[in-house]
């Protein structure tokens, strides 16, 4: 599966559920799958789309959250995987993209590429449901709300690199504040707290 | 253990600011102002990060959730954290309360800590995030949580800073052949 066709299952199957992604590729094939205000396109912070997803995961435990990651980028804070372990929100899943290279800065391939196991890391940092999976059915099957068990859910999903076609909104303000009034807790209109 | 007047000072302020979230990477002055929220502030929800750019980033998925997150950390931790800072909170506007604990600055005895301990300052000033020292134990809870009103209020992160005078004492003087009124400065912390 390309990981476009894995971003549309995700995107397919959360409803009105919060999609954090990671930056690069991963933003870009979310905003081709379908711009939405419920979609947080990060720019930047690389690494940090797991975190970002794990503290609204904690912010938010009545709703589900999906995040949309690369290899690169969760090697880039692998310390998340034992915090997520850690800490096991049970509505946050964690979809990591993993294309085994480097696809937004043309390609060099990533450790996945030589063996590196981030299904197996994030068992042994704790995560409770853990799969690594190749086509859209198996991805489709492992994130599906009524697929139960308990606490948070990593899963690698082995895909194929896919020219991105769209670039998401650039304005981070813009997408924040989009974001945050579709979870139904928007910042307020005035600044804060009268003190 | 009695808690230091600094650190019921800051946890009072964490409160009074609105935050119930507090992502922590370990310090030790810190563990003191960790005991007391554990123990006096049970509304008040604490979060170890193994590293404190992911503490940043976990604050802000707490904000986009409708939380008002405080990040403690070491200054060290300040090196860790600027990609978090300079390309998520700062152009996303999301406030975070960065309660800082000083090293390398009065009182330190660690030559390694002292490059980033001096550069906090000019760090934040060059990225622009407000920051606002803690200058003695009995203002630290109104000087707290004036930086987090003033960050939430504003969405625009704010940082608090904690120097070792106030947090370790070690800069006490010894009368001759008098009582012992501050920490031995000899004694890593």
């Amino acid at each position: 599966m390309t990981r476009l066709e894995a971003t549309r299952v995700i995107a397919g199957l959360a409803g009105d559920a919060p999609i954090v992604a990671s930056l690069g590729h991963p933003a870009y094939d979310l905003f081709a799958a379908g711009d939405r205000p419920g979609n947080f396109y990060t720019w930047g912070s690389m690494g940090l789309a797991s975190s970002i997803g794990l503290g609204l995961a904690l912010a938010r435990p009545d709703i589900r959250v999906f995040v949309l990651d690369g290899d690169g980028s969760l090697l880039m804070n692998l310390g998340s995987l034992a915090t997520i372990g850690l800490l096991r929100p049970a509505n946050l899943v964690l979809v990591v993209m993993d294309n085994e290279e480097y696809a937004t800065t043309g390609g060099q391939k990533t450790p996945t590429a030589h063996g590196a196991d981030l299904d197996a890391a994030a068992r042994a940092m704790g995560v409770p449901r853990t799969a690594t999976v190749r086509t859209a059915a198996e991805l489709g099957d492992v994130t599906r709300p009524d697929r139960g068990g308990e606490g948070p859910a990593v899963i690698i999903a082995k895909v194929s690199e896919s020219a991105p076609t769209g670039k998401p909104p650039l304005d981070g303000v813009f997408i924040k504040q989009r974001f945050m009034s579709a979870l139904g807790n928007p910042e307020s209109a005035t600044s804060g707290t009268l003190l | 253990m009695t808690t230091p007047a600094w650190a019921s000072g800051v946890c009072a302020g964490i409160h009074a600011a609105g935050s119930r979230d507090v992502v922590y990477v370990p310090d030790n002055p810190l563990s003191h102002v960790l005991r007391e929220l554990d123990a006096r502030f049970r509304d008040i929800r604490l979060l170890l990060a193994t590293r404190e750019e992911e503490a940043f980033g976990i604050a802000a998925g707490l904000y986009l959730g409708g939380r008002l997150p405080t990040v403690m950390l070491q200054s060290s931790g300040l090196g860790n954290s600027l990609n978090a800072l300079t390309s998520l909170l700062l152009p996303y506007e999301i406030p975070v309360l960065a309660v800082v604990s000083m090293r390398g600055d009065a009182g330190e005895w660690n030559a390694a800590q002292v490059p980033m301990g001096r550069a906090v300052r000019s760090i934040f000033d060059a990225i622009g995030v407000p920051h606002a020292t803690v200058e003695s134990a009995d203002s630290a809870g109104e000087t707290v949580r004036l930086a987090g009103t003033t960050a939430f209020g504003t969405r625009r992160m704010g940082a608090c800073l904690l120097p070792r005078r106030v947090t370790t004492g070690t800069t006490g003087v010894r009368p001759p052949g008098g009582s012992q009124t501050g920490s031995d400065p000899v004694v890593p912390s």
